[in-house]
C-alpha cells in the first residue's frame, strides 16, 4: 500500500484542527496509520483512492468529515490556447495523451515532494508501473507551444532528464536503469513515442524519461502536465488526480486543445462524475432511516453534491462506479462509529462440515497414540520433496516465479515434510514420535487432484516396521473400525523388503514401512525411522 | 530429613558400613552397581548428609623416552672402530635430535672430538653421565617424586620441559559413611519391608500385616512428552465451534480454482495489481479449459466491461477468458462461499470456511506463505451494515476480543468496505484483523443472488499470537518439538 507522510506543522494548519484529532479521524476516512510521532504521521492509503494520495488531498477530505469545509469542491479551468497534436502512427503504441496547465505556483520543497510522491504513487497504481499510464510534469516557462505527440524511430536522439550528452532511443531503452525497467511496454514496436515543442525540444520520452530542458523546480510558476496512456480513460483519471491537487497546492488550471486525426479534445475535464441517488438504497445498505435533509448533509462531508435525483462526486474520485458507492459514502459522512451495531439472530442451525469433523476425530485419536501433531507447509522444495528420496520429479506440480525457492512445488506426500520436521528437531529428546493430516496434491491429465492423507513416523533406536505397523492398525481401527491388509510392495520412501502397500477392502490406502537409510541420511537424522502414510479422503469415501 | 532411601542408596550404605570409607571404584565393584548408578545414588546421599565424599590428587612420573646423550654415549661406546660424526648423525632419527645429544654431551665434557676432514668422537668421562643415567632408571621404577634429592629434583624439572619425562596426575575418590548414614543402613530398619508389590504377593496374602519400604518420593521421574493435537488445530476447532453455535454451515473446498473463481467472480479486475504473479500463486503450464464465456462467466464477463444489468459502469476494459482460466491456488475463502452462492442461490444461508489461503510472499515474523482465514457469509434480505456489525462483534466476544472496531477500507468487491480492528490488551493498542463488508451488486447479481450478502475474511493467526504471547507467526507452523511438546494447554485462554 502506498504511503503519504504528513509533515504535522504543515498539515494541521492545512486541516485547521491539532494533532489528536487528526489522529483519531484519519481512520474514518479510510487510512492507515502506518507510524507516528512528535512531528509526523506516515499513512497507507489504499490504490483505488489516488486522491488521498499528498496531503493536499487528504486535508480536503478531512476538513469534509470535520465540518469546517463540506460540499463538492469545484475546479475552474480556463483555455490556455497551448495545442497538442498526435501522431496517428501512435495508435498501436501508447495512443492517447492529455494534458494541463497550472499557472501562479509558489511551490516549497515540501509541496514538490508530495507532488513526486504522487506522481510515483500514480505510476505504480493507476499506472500499473507505467506500463497503462505515465505522467511528465514540466516547467512550462522551457517550453514553446504548439507541441508534438509524435512517432520516432529508435534510432532518433535527445538529451534525456540528467544526461550531459544526446542519447538515442535504443540506447535509453538498453542503457538505463527505466529502459530496462519499462521498455518492455514497447513488445517489438518500432515506433516509439515522444513529446516535443515547437522548437524541437524534447520534453518526453514516455513512459520511460523526460527530456532534461523542461525538469520542475521550487522555482517552477507555470507547470505543463503530461499524461500519455494505453487507454482515455485510465489517462483522464489521472491527469484529475493531477490537475485538482495542483489546485489545492495554490495553482490556477488551464486546458489544453489535444488534436487527433478525428477529433479535439480541451483536457483536463473536471466534470463531475454523475451517479443516481437512491434514498431507499442507500438507507438499505446502512441500515438507517435517515430523512434526504441528513443524507444530503453527510454526503457534504464526503465531499459530495447532490442535484436533484442524482449524487454527484468530483472528478478525482475515480471509484465511483454504481449507486451503492454513493451509500458508503452517506456511512462516511454519518461517521462509521456512530452507526450502532444490531446483531441478526439465526433462525436456523449451523452444522460442521462431516469431512472437517473426520479429520478432527482423526488428530483426536493420533494425539491419544501419544504423537505430536505438526502442520507444515503445503508449498515445499524439490530437494525435500524428490532429491532426498533419490526418486524422479517428472510429475512435479510447481507454481510461477515463487519468491522463495523453499515454496516453490506442491506436495505429493507428507513423510517428506515429516522427515524435515525429524531433521529440524536432532537436538529434542527421542523417541519423537510425530504425524500431520495435511492437504496433496497430484497431477492429473489437465489439471491437479487434491486429498487428504494422514503422515506418521516414529523416529528412535528401536524404531521399526512393527511399531509403525501397530499405530497404523490402531488409527484405522479406531477412527474407522477397519481391518487393514499389508501386503509386501516397493515405494520410493521405504526400504526394499521392509514396506507393505495398504489395503482396506481391496482399495489401496498408502504404505508403510521403514525409511530407506539412504533418505534418513540425507535428511541428517541419526536414528532409524518408521512410518505410514494413507489417504484419508479415500478412507473416508469407504466409509460413506 | 527423609528416611526413603532408593534400594540403590541402600545397597551403597550396607557396602560402606563396615569399611567407614572406601575409593569410589572399591565401591562400584562391592555393590555390582554400574558406575553411573553409583555416581547418581552418591549426589542424593551426600545431599542427604548420609555419606561424604573426599578426593585427593597425586602425581607419578612417566619415562617418555631415553634421553638423547645418554643413547649417543651408548652408540660411541658400542662401536667397535672410532665413531665418526656423520656414522653417528646417520643413526640418529633425525640431524636435530643428533645435534641436541651432541650439543649435551659435549658441553657436559663427556665426550670430545678430534681429527679434521672425517672428525672422530670420543668418551671422556662417561661416569659423568650416571646420575642421569641412575635417575632414569628411578623414574622407570615408579620411585614417587617426594623421595627425590634436591639435585635429582633439579634434574626432573629439566626432563619434565624438554618432555622426556611427564607427569601423570591420578585423582581418587573416597566416600566415607557419616554416623546419619551408619544409622540409616542399620539392618533394623529394612527388616519386614515389601520391596515392591507383585501380583504373587497380592494373591498369597503376604502383603498382609507388613509395610511397603519407603521409597524417596521427592527424587526426579524419567520426562515424559503426551501425545497433542497441533495448537493451531484447536484453535480452529474453537472458532468452527462459534461459527457453528451461530447458525453457520461449514464449507470445505480445494485449494486450487480457476482464477475466474478467486479474482473474476469477485469483481476483481483483470489487471488489478493483486492479481500479479507477485501476489498470487499460478500453477506452472494448467489451466481449465472447460470455462467458456457462456452462463454465470458470461455475466460476469459483462460486469466487468460495462456493468452488465447491475446499474454499474464496470471497469471499462476488454475482459480475457484465458486469464479467468489459469489456475491459481486461492487467495481467500471467499471463494468457497462465492461458488457455494452460485450453485445454491438460497435467498437465506450462513456459511464459513477456516482454511489455508496461500500468497506469494517471503516468510517474516509477520508474513507467512500460507495461512489461514476464518471467511463467513451471510445472505437474507434485510442484511445491512448493522448486522454486520452486529454479527462481528457477537463473533469476536465469543473469541475472547471483547473490544473490535470498524473502519472504513477498500476492496474491490464490497461496498461499504469495512477493516475489523480489535484492541489487544498485550499490545495496548488496535490490530489490524482483516476485512469485511457488503457485496457489491456487481458481484452478487451475476450469480443471480438479489438479496444482500455480507461477508468477512480474517485471519486468525494475529488472534493465536495473541492468545500464546508469541511475536512470530512462523513460530506456529516451525514444527519445534520442544515447543509442540512443552507448550502450556490453558495458555493465554
Amino acid at each position: 500500500m502506498p504511503v503519504v507522510r504528513l509533515e504535522l506543522t504543515r498539515f494541521t494548519k492545512m486541516v485547521g484542527t491539532g494533532r489528536k484529532e487528526i489522529l483519531d479521524r484519519l481512520p474514518y476516512i479510510g487510512l492507515d496509520i502506518e507510524s507516528s510521532d512528535s512531528k509526523s504521521v506516515r499513512v497507507e492509503y489504499s490504490p483505488n483512492r489516488p486522491d488521498l494520495g499528498t496531503d493536499f488531498g487528504i486535508a480536503r477530505a478531512l476538513r469534509g468529515l470535520l465540518g469546517t469545509e463540506t460540499g463538492l469542491p469545484e475546479f475552474r479551468t480556463k483555455p490556455t490556447g497551448i495545442k497538442v497534436a498526435v501522431d496517428p502512427r501512435l495508435s498501436k503504441v501508447r495512443p492517447y495523451i492529455a494534458c494541463c496547465v497550472a499557472t501562479g505556483l509558489d511551490l516549497d520543497d515540501e509541496d514538490v515532494r508530495q507532488l513526486i510522491s504522487l506522481q510515483e504513487d500514480l505510476h505504480n497504481g493507476l499506472g500499473r508501473k507505467r506500463r497503462t499510464v505515465a505522467i511528465g510534469l514540466h516547467d512550462l516557462d522551457a517550453v514553446s507551444p504548439p507541441l508534438s505527440y509524435r512517432g520516432v524511430p529508435s534510432t532518433f536522439k535527445f538529451l534525456p532528464l540528467g544526461a550531459d550528452k544526446p542519447s538515442s532511443i535504443r540506447s535509453i531503452l538498453s542503457d538505463t536503469y527505466e529502459g530496462r525497467a519499462y521498455g518492455h511496454v514497447f513488445g517489438d514496436s518500432d515506433v516509439f513515442p515522444v513529446i516535443s515543442d515547437s522548437k524541437g525540444t524534447v520534453m518526453s520520452f514516455p513512459p520511460i524519461i523526460n527530456g532534461n530542458a523542461t525538469r520542475v523546480t521550487t522555482k517552477t510558476k507555470r507547470m505543463f502536465v503530461d499524461v500519455t496512456s494505453t487507454g482515455q480513460k485510465a489517462g483522464d483519471d489521472v491527469l484529475a488526480i493531477l490537475a485538482t491537487t495542483l489546485s489545492e497546492a495554490g495553482g490556477k488550471l488551464g486546458t489544453v486543445a489535444v488534436r487527433y486525426p478525428d477529433k479535439t479534445r480541451a483536457t483536463p475535464d473536471l466534470s463531475p462524475t454523475v451517479l443516481p441517488l437512491d434514498l431507499g438504497l442507500v438507507n438499505s445498505v446502512v441500515g438507517l432511516d435517515l430523512p434526504r435533509r441528513e443524507i444530503l448533509a453527510c454526503l457534504a462531508r464526503s465531499r459530495m453534491g447532490v442535484r436533484g435525483s442524482k449524487a454527484v462526486g468530483p472528478r478525482y474520485r475515480v471509484d465511483l462506479l454504481h449507486p451503492v458507492d454513493v451509500a458508503e459514502e452517506v456511512a462516511l459522512g454519518y461517521g462509521i462509529d456512530r452507526i450502532g451495531p444490531v446483531y441478526p439472530p439465526s433462525k436456523a442451525p449451523g452444522a460442521f462440515n462431516p469431512f472437517e469433523e473426520f479429520l478432527d476425530s482423526v488428530s483426536t485419536v493420533m494425539a491419544g497414540a501419544g504423537m505430536i501433531e505438526t502442520m507444515t507447509y503445503e508449498l515445499t522444495d524439490r530437494r525435500t520433496l524428490y532429491d532426498h528420496f533419490e526418486r524422479p520429479s517428472s510429475e512435479m506440480v510447481t507454481v510461477q516465479n515463487p519468491k522463495s525457492l523453499d515454496h516453490s512445488m506442491l506436495r505429493d506426500a507428507l513423510v517428506p515434510a515429516l522427515m524435515a520436521v525429524l531433521s529440524g528437531n536432532v537436538k529434542s529428546d527421542y523417541p519423537q514420535r510425530v504425524f500431520e493430516i495435511g492437504r496433496t496434491y497430484a497431477r492429473t491429465r489437465d489439471g491437479v487432484k487434491e486429498s487428504w492423507h494422514l503422515g506418521c513416523l516414529v523416529a528412535h533406536s528401536q524404531s521399526s516396521y512393527t511399531e509403525a505397523k501397530m499405530y497404523l492398525e490402531a488409527a484405522c481401527r479406531v477412527v474407522a473400525g477397519l481391518e487393514v491388509a499389508t501386503r509386501a510392495a516397493e515405494h520410493w520412501a521405504f526400504s526394499p523388503g521392509r514396506c507393505a502397500s495398504i489395503a482396506v477392502k481391496d482399495h489401496g490406502l498408502g504404505y508403510v514401512g521403514e525409511l530407506k537409510p539412504g533418505a534418513i541420511d540425507a535428511f541428517g537424522v541419526g536414528v532409524p525411522v518408521s512410518g505410514f502414510e494413507i489417504d484419508l479422503s479415500k478412507l473416508y469415501e469407504l466409509l460413506k | 530429613m527423609s528416611t526413603a532411601l532408593h534400594p540403590i542408596e541402600r545397597k551403597i550404605l550396607s557396602a560402606l558400613a563396615p569399611l567407614g570409607s572406601a575409593p569410589f571404584e572399591a565401591l562400584v565393584a562391592a555393590t555390582s552397581l554400574n558406575v553411573d548408578q553409583v555416581r547418581r545414588a552418591l549426589q542424593w546421599l551426600t545431599s542427604k548428609g548420609l555419606v561424604t565424599i573426599g578426593g585427593s590428587v597425586e602425581g607419578r612420573l612417566e619415562l617418555v623416552r631415553e634421553p638423547p646423550e645418554l643413547d649417543l654415549l651408548r652408540k660411541v661406546g658400542q662401536s667397535t672402530a672410532p665413531a665418526t660424526i656423520g656414522q653417528l648423525r646417520g643413526e640418529f632419527g633425525s640431524p636435530e635430535e643428533f645435534s641436541a645429544a651432541f650439543g649435551r654431551a659435549r658441553g657436559s665434557g663427556w665426550i670430545s672430538v678430534e681429527g679434521g676432514a672425517a672428525p672422530v668422537v670420543r668418551l671422556v668421562d662417561t661416569a659423568g653421565a650416571e646420575p642421569l643415567r641412575s635417575l632414569v632408571r628411578a623414574v622407570a621404577s615408579g620411585k614417587a617424586e617426594r623421595d627425590f634429592t634436591k639435585e635429582e629434583s633439579a634434574l626432573v624439572t629439566d626432563l619434565l620441559k624438554r618432555g622426556i619425562v611427564r607427569r601423570i596426575e591420578t585423582r581418587t575418590t573416597t566416600v566415607a559413611i557419616t554416623d546419619e548414614g551408619r544409622r540409616s543402613s542399620s539392618p533394623t530398619e529394612s527388616e519386614d519391608f515389601i520391596d515392591r508389590l507383585t501380583p504373587n504377593i497380592l494373591a498369597s496374602g503376604e502383603w498382609r500385616g507388613r509395610k511397603l519400604r519407603p521409597i524417596d518420593v521427592e527424587a526426579k521421574a524419567p520426562r515424559y512428552f503426551p501425545g497433542r493435537r497441533h495448537p493451531v488445530r484447536d484453535f480452529i476447532r474453537e472458532v468452527r465451534e462459534v461459527y457453528v453455535s451461530m447458525g453457520f454451515t461449514e464449507l470445505q473446498g480445494d485449494s486450487v480454482h480457476p482464477a475466474f473463481w478467486n479474482f473474476d467472480a469477485l469483481f476483481i479486475p483483470q489487471d488489478h495489481p493483486g492479481r500479479d504473479m507477485q501476489d498470487t500463486f499460478y500453477l506452472d503450464g494448467l489451466a481449465d479449459r472447460t470455462l467458456s464465456r457462456s452462463g454465470v462467466v458470461a455475466r460476469v464477463a459483462s460486469a466487468h466491461e460495462d456493468g452488465w444489468t447491475t446499474g454499474s459502469r464496470g471497469w471499462g476494459y476488454r475482459w480475457r477468458i484465458e486469464e479467468a482460466r489459469r489456475l491459481v491456488l486461492r487467495t481467500h475463502n471467499t471463494v468457497l462461499s462465492v461458488r457455494a452462492l452460485s450453485e445454491s442461490q438460497e435467498k437465506e444461508t450462513r456459511v464459513f470456511a477456516v482454511s489455508k489461503v496461500y500468497r506469494n510472499e517471503n516468510l517474516d515474523y509477520k508474513h507467512l506463505a500460507e495461512f489461514y482465514q476464518m471467511d463467513g457469509i451471510m445472505v437474507g434480505k434485510g442484511l445491512n451494515v448493522r448486522h454486520l456489525m452486529g454479527f462481528l462483534a457477537e463473533f469476536y466476544k465469543k473469541l475472547g476480543m471483547a473490544d473490535v472496531k470498524l473502519w472504513p477500507t477498500y476492496f474491490p468487491y464490497t461496498e461499504p468496505s469495512l477493516q475489523i480492528v480489535g484492541f489487544s490488551k498485550a499490545f495496548k493498542s488496535w490490530i489490524e484483523l482483516g476485512g469485511s463488508g457488503v457485496f457489491r451488486p456487481e458481484v452478487t447479481q451475476p450469480l443471480g443472488v438479489k438479496v444482500p450478502v455480507l461477508a468477512w475474511g480474517p485471519g486468525i493467526e494475529r488472534l493465536m499470537l495473541m492468545r500464546f504471547g508469541l511475536e512470530d507467526m512462523r513460530t506456529l507452523y516451525g514444527s519445534d518439538l520442544s515447543w509442540l511438546r512443552n507448550r502450556g494447554e490453558l495458555a493465554g485462554s
